[in-house]
C-alpha cells in the first residue's frame, strides 16, 4: 500500500489547493508527477468559483458542492474523561473533484469525486491516526449506494463506516444541530475510535462576508461556515479501554474551487472555545498578503452567535517557540492578541506530537489558551498547521 | 661444480632390491667434459638422473654448485634444472606441438634468459636454417637430435647432461652431431657429462670413467 | 613471457596440432552449458512470471464470496465497506486482441486496494489521477505489447483497438506486471467488459477478518494454490532433464580431457625435466581448464538463452493449459541466472577434469616408458566401476524400497534420485560388461585370427570408448524411458478423451440463459440426451471423522445418463460400476485420482465439504482418472451439485439422436440464441483442442530428449575422430601383413557397430526401468495421476537403430579417411 499511498497523497494533496501544492510540495517524494495538478490552479475550467456574491442556503449547502473543486466537513473536539483528563478527537471528510460536473458520465464506478477521511484520537503522548479513501460517481447516482458521500435530508456524511450524521427529527432547527459522529480503526488491542453525540447550543456562524472567507489579498477565497457551539458526550475507545467523555466540539464547513493564491505556502488556523462563552476563529496564511506578507483573518463570535470579522489590524498572531516534530520545525506556542477585545493570549499545544502522518501530512492538535498577564486558563481549542 | 659423494642407489623390484650405484664418487669441474661409460643397464642413466635432480640418492650426496641436491625441495630442484642444466635425451623428447624454433627456445624461455643472437647462431650452427617453422616429425633423426642439443644449450647451461646423445643415429650422423655438440659446449662454456657405451663418443672428451657393478673406475682412453 | 606463460603456451600448443580435441572439449562444454542454461532460463522466466502473478493485487489477500453463489456487484462492495469491512473490488475478464490473442483484463480500485501492490509503479505519466479518470490508463507488462501488435517505443499512450472494436485506455508499460494481463481502473474495466456494476470478487487483507459477514464465505489466501506450487513439479522435471544433458555433455568433456592428457604425458614429463615444477604444471592444467571452461560455458549460456527463447512458447503454452499459469513468451533473466549457469558449467568441468589433474599431479618424472601400464590401470578401473555400479544399483534398490513404503504421490525428488541411480548403475556397469563380453568372445574366436584381433583391438580401444558409450547408454535409456512414458500417456489420454467426450455438440451458454436453452433443446426431436454440467468451488473439511486442513477442491457436475455411463472410465468402485452410477444419481460422489492420491481417499469414505447451507457430507463411491487436471475434484450429478452447492450451470453436452446432423442444430442454436463462436463447439473441435494441448505439453520433453541423444552421438563421433590417426597406425601392421583395406574398414565398422548394439541392448531394460519409474512414481507425484506401463516394441527397435546408426555414422568418417589413406602412409605415420 505504501506506494499507492504516496500516489494517493500527491493526488489528494489537492485539498490544500493548487497554490500550496505548487509552492509547498518540496517535501513530496521526488519524481512524482505534478503535471496532473499543475493545471488546476490556473485553470478553474468547468468548476464554479466562489465569490462574495455567492449566497448560502441551508440545508442544501450542508451537502456537497460538486461544482467546487474542494470541500470538507471538519470536526474537532476538546474532551475530558471521567477523571477530567483531556482528550482530543478529529473527524474529517474531504471531497475533491477529479473532473468537473460538466464532464461526460463515466459509469457507476467513475472516480469523478475523490473522498478522503481522516480520524484521530489523542491523549497525552498518544496520537492515533487513520485514513481512508473512496471514489464517488457524479450526480444521478443514488447517494445511499455510495461508499462515501454527504446527504442533506437527513444530514449524513460518511466514508465506509465512519459517519457524521443527524440524529434529530427533521424540521427542528438546523440540520447540523443534533449529530452523532462515530469512527473506529485498528484491530484488537490497537483499536481506537469514538461514538459521540453533538448538540449545538448556538447558531451556525458565517465567516468573512456572509460566508465568503477571503484567503489572500488578491481575492482568492472559500465559502466558510462553522458550528462552534457543540456540547459533546459519548465514548472514546483507546488502548482497549472505553472511556466516557464529554466536552466541546467545533465543525467547519468549507468549499472552494481555488482556495489559495499562488504565493501561499500554508496556514496556521486556530479555533478556540473561550471560558466566557466567546468563540474565536483565526488563521494566518503564510504569503499572499499585502506586499507578499502573511494574510491574517478571523471571526470573533459571541456566545449567542453574533460575529465580528477580524482582519490584520484587529488580530495579531506571533509564534513564540518552535519544536521539532516529524523532522520539521513547528511553532507550538503562539501569542494571539485582539486589541479591541482586550485579549492577549498565549496559545500552546497540549502535546507537540500531533503530526498527522497521512497522505497529506499536517499538524492538528488541541491547544490551551492562557492569559499572557496572569497565566490563567482562558480557553481551549484546536490548532492546525499546514505546509511545514 | 658437480660432485657425487659416496652415492648409493637401489631400485625395488619383484625379485628384491636392485643395487645400481654402490658408493659412487665423482667430481666435474666447470668447463670440463666427462664421458661416463658402461654396458647397458650399468646405471649410467640413473647417475645422470641423480645429477639432474630428477631422482634422489638413497645414501651419499650429490652436490651441484656446492649445494646438496637432496636438501632442495622439488620446486628448487626444478629451478636448478631450468637455470643451470641442459638435458639431451636419447629419445630427444621434443615437443611435437611446437615448431623447430619454439622447441629450440623452449628451455631458454623457461629459464627466462633467451638470447636472440645465440639462438640464431644455434639455428645456423645446427644446420636448421630454413626449417624453423617445421615440426619435429618433419625432421630427420639427426636433425631432431641436433634440435634437442640446441634446446639444451640455448640457455647456455652451466652443465649439459647428455644420455646416449647419438644412440639413435647412424655412424656418420653420430659423428657429425658429436662434433657439433663438443664445439657448441665449448662455445657456451658449459661443463659436459655424457653417458655412452660408445668409445668413439667418449674419445674426444677430457676424461672418461667406466661404471660397472655400481662403482666408477678409470676407463681406458 | 614469464616461464609460466611459456609453459602454458607450450601446453596449449597441443591443441593447435589437434584442433579436433579442442573442438570436442568446447563442444562438450557448449552443449552441456546450452542445454542446462536453456532449461534454467525457461525456469527462471517462468518463476519470474509466477512471482509477478503472485505479487499481483490479490494473491496474498483473503476473498469474500457470496454464500449462495449469486454474482457479486457494487452493492456488495458498498454494503460491506459501509459495515466497516476493508474489502476492495476486483473485476476480471478476458478481452481478445485483433490478432486473436486472449488477454486477462483486471479492473481494480486503487483507493481501497490493500497491500503493496505490484501495479503501483509510479512511473507512468499522470500517476494515479490519470489512472482514475477518463480516458484512464492501461497498465501492462512490456512483453504483452506484442499481443497488441505494438513496438515498445510506440506503446506509451497508444490506444490499440480490440477484436470487438473497443479501444484500450492509453497504454502505460509496467514491467512488474505478469504477462498477458491488462490492469486498469475498475471503471474502465467495467466499461470495456460491459459488466455494469458486476464484480468478479472482493478481496480483504489477509487475516483482517476472523469470520465472514452473514451471507458470505471467506476464502483464505493460503487455501488457494499459487501457480509456483502447482508447477514446481513440472519445473523439477525440466531441471532433471537438463541435468541429464549436462552430465552427458560432461562425459564428452571428460573423454576429451583424458585424451588430451594422455597424448601430452610425454610433454608433461619433458617440461618437468626442463625444470617446470610439478605443482606449476598442475596449476597450469587447471588454468587451461578454466580458460576452456569459460569459453565453452559462455558460448553455451548464450546458446542456451537462444534455445530457451525457441522452447519457451511451448513451455508457456503447456503451463497455461495444464496449470492455468501465465508465463511470458519472452525471457526475463535475473543477474544470478548468468552467474549460476557459469558456476554450474565450470563446476561440472572441474569435476570432470579433477581426474585428469589428479593424474597429472601424481605423474612420475621418470618412468618414461610404461606403455602397457594402461592395461593394469584399466583393469583396476573396471573393478572399481563394477563395485561403484553395484553401490549405485543398491542405492536404487534402497530408494525404490523407500518409495514403495510411502503413500503414492510423495517423494518426487527421491524418485528422480532413483532414476539417476538406475542410469548411473547401468552406465558404470557398461564397460565391465563390454570388457567381459569381449574377453569371452575372444577366447571362442581363437581359430579366426582377424576376428580375434578385432576383439582384442576393441578391448584396447575400450578405455577411450567407454565414456562415450556410457553417455550413449544414458541418453538411449532416458530417451526410451521418456518415449515410452509419453507414448503410453498419449494412448491412455486419447482413449480417456474418447470415453469422456460422448456428446456431439458442446454448448457453453450464458448462465442466465442456461435453463431457457435447456428447455428449448428438450423439445427438439433430434436431441437424444442433454448432458448438463455444473462447476463450483468448495473446501474439503474432513474425510470420515478426521478433520483435515481446509483444502480447496473443484466441484464438477455431470449428467449420468445412458450416453455417459457406459464409457466413463472408473478406476475403483465401492460395489461395481452399476451401483456406483446409481448412487451418483442418488447423491453420492466420485473423486478424481488426483484427490484420491493426494488425500488418501478410497471408495466408501465420507467427505465433508463446505456448502452454502453449512456442511455437506458425501459418500465416495468411485475414483475416476482425470488426466490434465492439476486439481483435486469431486464429481456429483449435476442436479445434486446445483441444489446442494447452489452451483451455477456450466456447459451443456448435446447427444444427437441416431441419424441427426449436428450442423443444422448448431446453426439453429446460434441464430435462436445469438451465441458467439466460442459458446458452441462440436466434439471434433474439442478433441482437437485437447490433443493439441497434450502434444504441446510433451513437445519440450521430446525436444530435450532428442537433443540429449544427439549430444551422445556427437560424443561418440568426437571420441572416434580424436583417435582416428592412432587407429590408422594400429591398422597399418595388419595391412602390411596382407589384410586388404576394404576388410579393415569393414572390421572397424563391425567393431563399433557391435559395441553400440551391445550398448543399445543394455539400454532396453534400463529404459524400461526408467519408464516404470516415470509412470509409477514421478508422474503420480508430479501430476497426480498414474498411467499403465506401455511397452512399445517399435520404440525399442528405434532405440537399437539409433545406437547403431550413431555408432556407424561416427565410425564412417574415420573409416572413410582410412579408405582414402595410401597404405604406405599408414606405416610411415609416426608416433607423435
Amino acid at each position: 500500500m505504501r506506494r499507492w499511498r504516496r500516489l494517493t497523497a500527491v493526488l489528494v494533496a489537492g485539498w490544500l489547493a493548487t497554490g500550496l501544492l505548487l509552492v509547498g510540495c518540496e517535501r513530496e517524494p521526488a519524481g512524482e508527477p505534478r503535471a496532473g495538478f499543475a493545471g488546476l490552479g490556473a485553470d478553474a475550467g468547468g468548476f464554479t468559483p466562489v465569490t462574495p456574491e455567492t449566497s448560502l442556503r441551508f440545508p442544501e449547502d450542508h451537502g456537497p458542492h460538486p461544482g467546487s473543486r474542494l470541500e470538507w466537513w471538519y470536526l474537532t473536539a476538546n474532551l475530558r474523561d471521567a477523571e477530567g483528563a483531556p482528550l482530543g478527537i478529529q473527524w474529517t471528510l474531504f471531497r475533491r473533484a477529479l473532473r468537473p460536473p460538466t464532464a461526460p458520465a463515466a459509469g457507476t464506478w467513475a472516480a469523478d469525486q475523490l473522498w478522503m477521511a481522516h480520524m484521530a484520537v489523542s491523549r497525552g503522548a498518544d496520537h492515533r491516526v487513520a485514513e481512508r479513501f473512496a471514489r464517488g460517481a457524479g450526480p444521478g447516482d443514488a447517494a445511499e449506494a455510495r461508499q462515501a458521500g454527504v446527504t442533506t435530508a437527513p444530514f449524513r456524511a460518511w466514508l465506509d463506516d465512519w459517519r457524521l450524521e443527524s440524529r434529530g427529527e427533521a424540521g427542528t432547527g438546523d440540520a447540523l444541530d443534533r449529530l452523532v459522529v462515530s469512527a473506529e480503526a485498528g484491530r484488537g488491542e490497537a483499536a481506537f475510535g469514538y461514538r459521540l453525540t453533538l448538540d449545538a447550543e448556538g447558531p451556525l456562524v458565517r465567516h468573512g462576508e456572509g460566508g465568503f472567507s477571503q484567503k489572500s489579498a488578491d481575492g482568492q477565497g472559500s465559502m466558510y461556515v462553522s458550528q462552534p457551539f457543540y456540547r459533546v458526550a459519548g465514548e472514546v475507545i483507546l488502548d482497549g479501554e472505553r472511556l466516557p467523555v464529554s466536552g466541546r466540539a467545533w465543525l467547519d464547513r468549507e468549499w472552494s474551487s481555488q482556495l489559495l493564491g499562488p504565493g501561499q505556502t500554508g496556514w496556521d488556523w486556530f479555533s478556540l472555545h473561550l471560558a466566557d462563552g466567546h468563540k474565536l476563529m483565526a488563521f494566518r496564511l503564510r504569503g499572499g498578503g499585502e506586499a507578499g506578507g502573511d494574510y491574517l483573518s478571523g471571526t470573533w463570535i459571541t456566545a449567542d452567535g453574533e460575529t465580528q470579522a477580524l482582519d490584520g489590524e484587529a488580530l495579531s498572531l506571533t509564534p513564540l517557540a518552535t519544536r521539532s516534530v516529524a523532522g520539521r520545525e513547528l511553532p507550538v506556542r503562539w501569542r494571539l492578541t485582539l486589541p479591541a477585545q482586550g485579549l492577549d493570549l498565549e496559545v500552546s499545544a497540549r502535546h507537540p506530537d500531533r503530526w498527522m502522518a497521512t497522505s497529506v501530512p499536517y499538524w492538528e492538535g488541541a491547544v490551551t489558551a492562557r492569559d499572557r498577564h496572569d497565566g490563567a486558563v482562558r480557553g481551549e481549542g484546536y490548532l492546525e498547521m499546514t505546509g511545514y | 661444480m658437480l660432485e657425487f659423494r659416496r652415492v648409493h642407489k637401489a631400485y625395488a623390484t619383484p625379485q628384491g632390491p636392485l643395487r645400481v650405484l654402490a658408493g659412487v664418487d665423482l667430481r666435474l669441474a666447470a668447463g670440463e667434459s666427462l664421458a661416463l661409460m658402461g654396458e647397458s643397464g650399468s646405471g649410467k642413466s640413473t647417475l645422470l638422473h641423480l645429477a639432474a635432480g630428477l631422482d634422489l640418492p638413497d645414501r651419499g650426496e650429490v652436490r651441484l654448485d656446492g649445494r646438496a641436491i637432496s636438501s632442495l625441495a622439488e620446486p628448487q630442484r626444478a629451478r636448478l634444472r631450468r637455470e643451470r642444466l641442459g638435458l639431451v635425451f636419447q629419445q630427444f623428447h621434443l615437443v611435437p606441438s611446437l615448431d623447430v624454433l619454439d622447441n629450440l627456445r623452449l628451455q631458454a624461455r623457461l629459464a627466462g634468459r633467451e638470447s636472440p643472437g645465440w639462438t640464431a647462431r644455434l639455428v645456423a650452427r645446427l644446420g636448421l636454417a630454413g626449417r624453423e617453422r617445421h615440426y619435429p616429425e618433419q625432421l630427420s633423426g639427426g636433425q631432431q637430435q641436433r634440435l634437442a642439443i640446441g634446446r639444451a644449450l640455448a640457455p647456455r647451461p652451466a652443465l649439459l647432461l647428455a644420455d646416449e646423445p647419438t644412440g639413435n643415429l647412424d655412424e656418420t650422423t653420430a659423428g657429425e652431431v658429436l662434433a657439433l655438440l663438443l664445439e657448441l659446449v665449448r662455445e657456451a662454456g658449459s661443463a659436459l657429462l655424457v653417458a655412452t657405451h660408445s668409445p668413439r663418443v667418449a674419445a674426444p672428451l677430457d676424461r672418461r670413467l667406466r661404471l660397472s657393478h655400481g662403482r666408477l673406475g678409470e676407463a681406458p682412453p | 613471457m614469464s616461464p609460466l606463460g611459456v609453459a602454458l603456451a607450450t601446453l596449449l600448443s597441443h591443441y593447435r596440432r589437434h584442433p579436433g580435441q579442442l573442438a570436442m572439449l568446447l563442444l562438450g562444454l557448449w552443449v552441456a552449458g546450452a542445454l542446462w542454461s536453456g532449461v534454467q532460463a525457461i525456469n527462471a522466466s517462468a518463476r519470474d512470471s509466477y512471482a509477478r502473478a503472485e505479487a499481483l493485487f490479490d494473491a496474498d489477500f483473503d476473498r469474500l464470496i457470496p454464500g449462495d453463489g449469486r454474482p457479486l456487484d457494487r452493492r456488495d462492495f458498498v454494503t460491506l465497506r459501509r459495515a466497516g469491512l476493508p474489502v476492495s473490488p476486483i473485476l476480471e475478464g478476458e478481452v481478445e486482441t485483433t490478432s486473436g490473442e486472449r488477454l486477462t483484463l483486471i479492473g481494480i480500485d486503487p483507493l481501497t486496494l490493500p497491500g503493496d501492490s505490484a501495479l503501483a509503479s509510479p512511473g507512468a505519466e499522470g500517476g494515479l489521477a490519470a489512472f482514475l479518470v477518463p480516458p484512464w490508463r492501461t497498465r501492462l507488462a512490456p512483453e504483452t505489447l506484442a499481443a497488441l501488435g505494438l513496438a515498445r517505443r510506440a506503446a506509451p499512450g497508444a490506444t490499440p483497438a480490440l477484436a470487438g472494436g473497443q479501444r484500450l485506455p492509453p497504454l502505460a508499460p509496467t514491467p512488474a506486471l505478469p504477462p498477458a494481463t491488462l490492469v486498469m481502473d475498475i471503471a474502465a474495466a467495467a466499461e470495456l467488459l460491459e459488466r455494469g456494476e458486476g464484480l468478479s470478487r472482493l478481496v480483504v487483507p489477509a487475516d483482517a477478518l476472523t469470520t465472514a459477514p452473514p451471507g458470505y464465505r471467506l476464502v483464505r489466501a493460503e487455501q488457494r494454490l499459487a501457480p509456483g506450487e502447482l508447477t514446481a513439479s513440472f519445473h523439477l522435471s525440466l531441471t532433471a532433464m537438463a541435468l541429464l544433458a549436462l552430465i552427458v555433455g560432461l562425459f564428452i568433456v571428460q573423454a576429451a580431457l583424458g585424451l588430451a592428457l594422455e597424448q601430452r604425458l610425454g610433454l608433461l614429463r619433458t617440461l618437468r625435466a626442463l625444470g617446470v615444477p610439478g605443482r606449476s604444471l598442475v596449476g597450469l592444467l587447471a588454468g587451461e581448464l578454466v580458460l576452456l571452461g569459460l569459453a565453452g560455458a559462455l558460448a553455451g549460456i548464450v546458446s542456451g538463452v537462444g534455445l530457451a527463447g525457441a522452447l519457451l512458447p511451448d513451455v508457456a503454452a503447456t503451463l497455461s493449459s495444464l496449470y492455468g499459469a501465465e508465463v511470458g513468451n519472452s525471457l526475463r533473466l535475473p543477474w544470478h541466472y548468468w552467474l549460476g549457469g557459469l558456476g554450474v558449467v565450470l563446476g561440472g568441468l572441474l569435476l570432470a577434469g579433477s581426474g585428469v589433474l589428479w593424474r597429472a599431479a601424481r605423474l612420475p618424472v621418470l618412468g618414461l616408458g610404461q606403455a602397457q601400464a594402461w592395461r593394469t590401470g584399466f583393469q583396476r578401473q573396471l573393478r572399481w566401476q563394477t563395485l561403484a555400479g553395484a553401490a549405485s544399483a543398491l542405492t536404487a534398490l534402497g530408494l525404490w524400497a523407500w518409495l514403495a513404503a510411502r503413500p503414492p504421490g510423495e517423494g518426487l525428488v527421491v524418485a528422480f534420485g532413483l532414476v539417476g541411480a538406475l542410469l548411473l548403475a547401468g552406465a558404470l556397469w557398461l564397460p565391465p560388461l563390454l570388457a567381459a563380453a569381449l574377453a569371452g568372445l575372444g577366447r571362442r574366436m581363437r581359430h579366426r585370427p582377424l576376428v580375434q584381433w578385432a576383439l582384442a583391438d576393441l578391448q584396447l580401444q575400450l578405455p577411450r570408448l567407454a565414456l562415450a558409450m556410457m553417455a550413449l547408454l544414458i541418453a538411449l535409456s532416458a530417451n526410451l524411458g521418456v518415449g515410452s512414458m509419453v507414448g503410453g500417456f498419449r494412448l491412455t489420454f486419447l482413449d480417456w478423451l474418447d470415453q469422456r467426450l460422448v456428446a456431439d455438440l458442446y454448448l457453453r451458454p450464458p448462465p442466465a440463459r442456461f435453463d431457457e436453452i435447456d428447455a428449448w433443446l428438450a423439445e427438439r426431436p433430434e436431441v437424444a440426451e442433454r448432458l448438463a454440467t455444473a462447476g463450483g468451488e468448495t473446501s474439503l473439511l474432513a474425510i470420515g471423522d478426521a478433520e483435515t486442513p481446509r483444502q480447496p477442491v473443484a466441484l464438477f457436475g455431470i449428467t449420468p445418463g445412458d450416453a455417459v455411463r457406459p464409457g466413463w472410465p472408473l478406476q475403483a468402485t465401492l460395489a461395481g460400476r452399476e451401483a456406483a452410477w446409481r448412487e451418483l444419481a442418488g447423491g453420492a460422489a466420485f473423486v478424481n485420482e488426483q484427490l484420491a492420491i493426494a488425500r488418501g481417499i478410497a471408495p466408501g469414505d465420507r467427505l465433508s465439504l463446505a456448502a452454502p447451507g453449512g456442511v455437506e457430507r458425501l459418500r465416495v463411491v468411485a475414483v475416476y482418472p482425470d488426466y490434465g487436471n492439476p486439481r483435486g475434484e469431486v464429481l456429483l450429478a449435476t442436479p445434486q451439485l446445483r441444489r446442494r452447492f447452489q452451483a451455477p450451470p456450466g456447459s451443456l453436452g448435446i447427444v444427437l439422436a441416431d441419424g441427426a446432423a449436428a450442423t443444422p442444430l448448431a446453426s439453429a442454436l446460434r441464430t435462436r440464441f445469438a451465441l458467439d463462436a466460442a459458446a458452441l463447439r462440436d466434439q471434433r473441435q474439442v478433441k482437437r483442442l485437447a490433443t493439441g494441448i497434450f502434444e504441446r505439453t510433451f513437445a519440450i520433453t521430446r525436444a530435450l530428449n532428442a537433443l540429449t541423444l544427439g549430444v551422445a552421438a556427437l560424443a561418440l563421433l568426437a571420441t572416434l575422430l580424436a583417435q582416428a590417426r592412432e587407429r590408422r597406425r594400429r591398422l597399418a601392421p595388419l595391412w602390411a601383413l596382407g589384410v586388404p583395406r576394404g576388410r579393415l574398414v569393414r572390421v572397424q565398422l563391425a567393431q563399433l557397430g557391435a559395441a553400440a548394439l551391445a550398448t543399445g541392448l543394455l539400454a532396453l531394460p534400463l529404459g524400461l526401468a526408467v519408464s516404470a519409474c516415470l509412470v509409477d512414481t514421478i508422474n503420480v507425484a508430479a501430476f497426480g495421476w498414474r498411467l499403465p506401463l506401455h511397452v512399445f516394441p517399435g520404440e525399442m527397435l528405434l532405440t537399437l537403430a539409433t545406437a547403431l546408426g550413431a555408432a556407424l555414422l561416427a565410425a564412417a568418417l574415420p573409416s572413410l579417411a582410412l579408405w582414402r589413406t595410401p597404405p604406405r602412409a599408414l606405416l610411415a605415420e609416426e608416433a607423435p
